[in-house]
């Protein structure tokens, strides 16, 4: 049987055996399995359940978070020799020697769950500690800066703008050679693609032509017959 | 227009009792799907495979250009194709979500969904949950889905950090269709060429094989046999979870270029 020893800063107070099939509670109220006397701690500050093979730990939404091995968790398999700490009380969590240990609760670990969107929004901002408001990656939107045959930005905020001769194009670009659509420009998961399509002048970037698809870095200089842009993001 | 030779197959696994996953092919339609459920009992497969038949439903009714029902989540940024498959996700995000409401056995049941769905011209790839879409193009392999999980958004935005995270984060969805009213669909739509390849799967295949090696068996084998291949693969390493693929080769690409490109271009080859 695993068992949580409880510290205080580096006083070990006492350890508690933890037992297949029976969930046990943690907080400040009487009523819990393991009562940590602190106003830090919440009346029901956590839980562990013992599932399949596993020991799984949740926060009960308490007032000062659960953090296991210093990382605020909402929910989380214990492994041995994690270290759950609860206001300024500890809780380690080993198995004893020579006894099978689950990797970490094998039982839910594979299974795919969907997390609960509000409480990752709030796990999310604690975790990353000082700015809340930084959490949110701010996606780049990349821009064509006319530098020939046009004027001003074009702002790709489309997934797929066309280049090309025909008026249903994002961006018209008039000149014999020039395809009925030429080219496009495509945002993916990596970030922009520009690809040929059709007609008999090639895009280039970089005045290396293009055949298929190349994925665009900063400042790449893009040429179609008349039209010469740069590429950059903006924000 | 696309030429497209396709295979899908899809496998319990070796641990799993029942399969959570769910596919659908049409050549004609050029249309492509993978969904993993999730959910106890037999919510998963209920979960999945609502979503596949409803995506599919939706799709079959329009051809070609044909314009979309005016939705309240019409995007103007996106081409006809690119909306109506957006559409159909976000019908299928409903359906299951309703059947989860209205069914105590099905509450909380979701599922991902991966799709690839040809225009004349374009793909579009479209996804919601850990269910991966790969291109292959010029010898390297991209994923073109965004995995919607907490390790990989954790990932994104805080490489250190992210390190931290136990396990259980990998599979932890941020996002699943049915699970809540709305879902927010991440898509692309791109070009592609001849000799270009794709894989849609479950995350029971990536769970086993890595990219590279996906990369390697779809380049040398016809799709049947390169899905065979994988899903040998993965249940030879344990398969602990369901195992679906869908393997797609460009085998040609034609466009319409007008008439006297057309021409000029005859010449030029000569």
């Amino acid at each position: 049987m695993p068992k949580l020893t409880l510290k205080f800063k580096d006083t070990k107070i006492s350890d508690f055996l933890l037992e297949e099939g029976r969930s046990i509670n943690i907080g400040r109220r009487e009523s819990n399995d393991i009562v940590i006397e602190n106003l830090a701690v919440s009346g029901m500050h956590a839980k562990i359940d013992s599932i399949d093979k596993g020991y799984l730990l949740t926060d009960l939404k308490s007032k000062n978070g659960t953090f296991v091995n210093g990382q605020l968790v909402a929910t989380h398999w214990l492994g041995h020799g994690d270290t759950v700490s609860i206001g300024k009380h500890t809780l380690v969590f080993t198995y004893a020697e020579g006894e099978e240990r689950s990797a970490g609760g094998a039982g839910g670990m594979d299974k795919t769950m969907v997390m609960d969107t509000e409480k990752y929004r709030d796990m999310l901002s604690k975790s990353s500690g000082n700015t809340a408001g930084t959490i949110r990656k701010k996606e780049s939107t990349g821009v064509l800066s006319f530098l020939a045959g046009g004027d001003g930005e074009f702002e790709l905020k489309k997934k797929l703008i066309k280049l090309g001769k025909d008026a249903s194009n994002d961006i018209i670009v008039k000149g014999l050679m020039i395809g009925k659509t030429a080219a496009t420009v495509s945002k993916r998961p990596k970030g922009y693609y520009l690809s040929y399509v059709g007609g008999m002048a090639k895009p280039k970037v970089n005045d290396v032509a293009v055949k298929e698809s190349v994925l665009l870095k900063e400042f790449d200089i893009i040429e179609l017959g008349p039209i010469k842009v740069q590429f950059i993001y903006k924000g | 227009m696309y030429h497209i030779e396709s295979a899908g197959i899809t496998d319990v696994g070796m641990r799993r009792k029942n399969n959570e996953d769910a596919l659908f092919l049409d050549d004609q339609k050029q249309f492509y799907v993978v969904a993993d459920g999730m959910g106890g009992h037999q919510a998963g497969e209920v979960a999945s495979n609502l979503v596949v038949k409803t995506l599919w439903d939706y799709i079959k009714r329009f051809n070609g250009d044909d314009a979309v029902e005016e939705l309240d989540d019409h995007d103007e940024s996106l081409s006809t194709q690119a909306n109506r498959l957006l559409a159909g996700i976000h019908l299928a995000n409903k359906s299951v979500y309703q059947a989860s409401q209205s069914n105590e056995m099905y509450r909380g049941m979701g599922s991902t969904v991966s799709t690839v769905y040809f225009t004349n011209n374009t793909l579009i790839a479209a996804n919601v949950g850990d269910s991966p879409i790969y291109l292959i193009h010029d010898g390297s392999i991209e994923l073109l889905s965004v995995p919607h999980t907490v390790l990989a958004e954790q990932r994104a935005l805080d490489p250190e950090n992210s390190k931290q995270l136990g396990n259980e984060f990998k599979h932890m969805l941020t996002r699943a269709m049915g699970v809540n009213e709305t879902v927010q669909v991440d898509l692309s739509e791109i070009q592609c060429f001849k000799g270009d390849m794709l894989v849609i799967g479950s995350d029971g295949l990536t769970e086993k094989i890595d990219k590279e090696e996906i990369h390697q068996v779809v380049a040398k084998e016809n799709p049947e046999k390169a899905c065979q291949t994988l899903v040998d693969l993965s249940n030879t390493r344990g398969g602990s979870d369901n195992v679906t693929v869908i393997v797609l080769k460009i085998m040609d690409a034609k466009f319409s270029r007008g008439g006297f490109f057309k021409f000029l271009s005859k010449i030029f080859k000569r």
